[in-house]
């Protein structure tokens, strides 16, 4: 079956009050769908920490996903100063998020960590001064 | 017909507005035919359309005191939210007086199960990693059964006071005194009355009815002036976990014992607010235990109670100001069975078609829709906002010209059609061209 685009949203830099938006939005959709209630939540988690990585890290980007029977793939394309070391921004705890963005109780270096953790695959690429493109794919259980 | 739950509708009161529609946190009403619909597999009991009504038309029916006089032996037991009812100088043992005199044979506390729940729960918490949630709001139980699935795990899974409480009352008077009662319960939210016909972890409620507080109110304050000294004396004082009957309660003591951390947040749609925060684990893991309740305040904040929920919570806090520290063990505590015994399971709704294909192609049908309608969620079509409409009307519940918008438009169109018809003259006087024009539309 075809992939067909369900969700894309623009995001700005800095926007946290829209941070969310493509994550409940995304997780409205697949109840719909009649998506279980696990991958439901995966998904939910999965969204919310791309779309925060784009509001905090990025200078403004867009989550899009596509669907089809079998899987989920969403994706995080942003404008930015991309990821200077990869190795170190998927270590637990790491962030390069100044104090300010911490102190809102964000940055906590757990985003791309807590992605993996969820996510059946993710596959980043990065260039340092152009952005990052981050392609999460999430499996879909033989729907009932 | 049995109905499914316990909040009904005056016809006759209902003017068709669309407040309660608008304010439903599960989108559960409708608007058709001059009144209201409530779906009845999205409505959780919550009362939010009580609350909004400005006509009244929405009510609970409730057990009467009459109806306990077709029992041997009715028993009442009273939840903590009741104590806020009445100023804190008018002795608990005193209310429970006035109580048994309406005709019950005994009368009982929640609190004191209550009690017994906060020290299993804490048990529970100290040897289970994860977050929990507690379970003695209903109403929470069936949000997150409707529109969180993802978190049931995180529900406690224990029963609630009130049903802790039945089964003990029915179980201790049965062994002690071979007595086959029937437990009524005195309460503040339709929802209690929903979890009797429709039990949640449980195969059958203990309670075999429940008397709005608004019923018998009255009653009761009436007989207060004539409770003699010696008949309060058979009851027992109000137990410290009295403090359950508000918002925060439940996790006060929790605190008070053991730096449990924890967030309390009341009223339905801030709680939707937070389940969404923890669905997307947008909240700290530190969080050990979330005590949520539908009405704001908690308990007290009942739509069947009489007092005001501001002045009910000072009431109880007040009362509160008496009393001692809960005992963190109790030998007696043996005699509850905490499990529930049957596993809470997701509602099945929510989606377009069982067929992910067909639902799919809904979907898409659904955001062409959206796109045509104007946004303005004024709700006039009777769905809450136009997204809901848009699900109506590919679900077949609504037809677009429903929305004023979409007729105005139609009726737009309609006219200049009209108007470009009405200065078509007839073929005998109009010119050689129209005439070519005429021929032309009849090909």
């Amino acid at each position: 079956m075809q992939k067909k685009e369900i969700l894309n949203v623009a995001i700005e830099r800095f926007d946290f009050q829209s941070g969310g938006e493509a994550s409940s939005q995304l997780k409205n959709m697949l109840r719909k769908l009649g998506v279980s209630s696990d991958i439901v939540r995966k998904t939910a988690i999965v969204t919310y920490e791309l779309e925060m990585n784009v509001i905090i890290h990025s200078f403004g980007g867009k989550i899009t996903a596509q669907i089809s029977e079998d899987e989920l793939v969403i994706y995080a394309d942003d404008k930015g100063p991309g990821i200077a070391d990869l190795e170190k921004a998927l270590t637990p705890g790491f962030s390069t998020a100044g104090s300010e963005i911490r102190e809102m109780g964000f940055g906590a270096g757990m985003g791309l960590v807590n992605i993996k953790r969820y996510a059946d695959n993710m596959d980043i690429r990065t260039a340092e001064g152009e952005g990052t493109n981050i392609k999460v794919t999430i499996k879909l259980e033989k729907p009932l | 017909m049995v109905d499914k739950h316990s909040v009904l509708l005056k016809e006759d009161k209902c003017e068709g507005c669309t407040n309660c529609v608008k304010k439903c946190p599960t989108r559960a009403i409708r608007v058709h035919q001059g009144r209201a619909w409530i779906k009845e597999d999205l409505c959780i009991d919550c009362a939010e359309c009580i609350r909004t009504c400005e006509y009244h038309a929405k009510y609970t029916e409730t057990d009467q005191l009459d109806d306990i006089k077709n029992y041997n032996y009715p028993v009442l037991i009273i939840p903590p939210s009741f104590y806020g009812q009445f100023e804190s100088d008018i002795s608990v043992t005193k209310i429970k007086a006035a109580v048994l005199k309406l005709g019950f044979k005994r009368v009982y506390d929640v609190a004191e199960s209550a009690a017994a729940l906060s020290r299993k729960t804490l048990e529970f918490l100290e040897n289970n990693s994860g977050s929990f949630i507690s379970a003695s709001c209903p109403v929470i139980i069936r949000l997150i059964k409707l529109l969180y699935p993802g978190l049931i795990d995180m529900i406690i899974p224990f029963k609630s006071p009130v049903e802790l409480c039945a089964e003990k009352t029915k179980k201790l008077l049965w062994e002690k005194e071979n007595i086959k009662a029937d437990i009524f319960l005195l309460t503040p939210c339709p929802a209690k009355l929903t979890t009797i016909k429709y039990p949640l972890g449980q195969k059958k409620s203990f309670l075999t009815g429940a008397i709005g507080v608004e019923n018998i109110y009255q009653k009761i304050y009436d007989k207060l002036s004539e409770i003699t000294a010696e008949e309060t004396e058979q009851f027992s004082d109000f137990s410290p976990a009295t403090i359950w009957g508000q918002e925060g309660g439940e996790t006060d003591i929790l605190k008070r014992w053991k730096g449990i951390s924890f967030v309390n947040v009341s009223g339905i749609h801030q709680v939707k607010k937070i389940l969404d925060e923890i669905e997307r684990n947008n909240i700290s893991s530190d969080i050990k235990y979330f005590e949520l309740s539908s009405c704001i305040n908690g308990c007290v904040g009942g739509v069947l109670n009489v007092v005001n929920p501001f002045q009910a919570k000072f009431n109880l806090q007040k009362r509160m100001e008496q009393i001692s520290e809960l005992d963190k063990k109790d030998k007696k505590d043996f005699i509850y069975n905490f499990l529930i015994t049957e596993k809470i399971e997701a509602e099945d709704v929510g989606k377009l078609d069982p067929d992910f294909q067909k639902a799919m192609e809904k979907l898409e049908q659904m955001e062409k829709e959206i796109e045509s309608l104007p946004g303005l969620d004024c709700a006039a079509c009777g769905a809450p906002d136009c997204k809901t409409f848009a699900e109506d009307i590919v679900n077949g519940l609504a037809n677009k010209s429903d929305c004023i918008f979409m007729l105005r438009k139609n009726v737009g169109q309609l006219a200049d059609e009209l108007s470009e018809l009405a200065h078509e003259l007839p073929p005998v006087m109009s010119s050689k061209k129209e005439e070519n024009n005429e021929s032309k539309r009849s090909d």
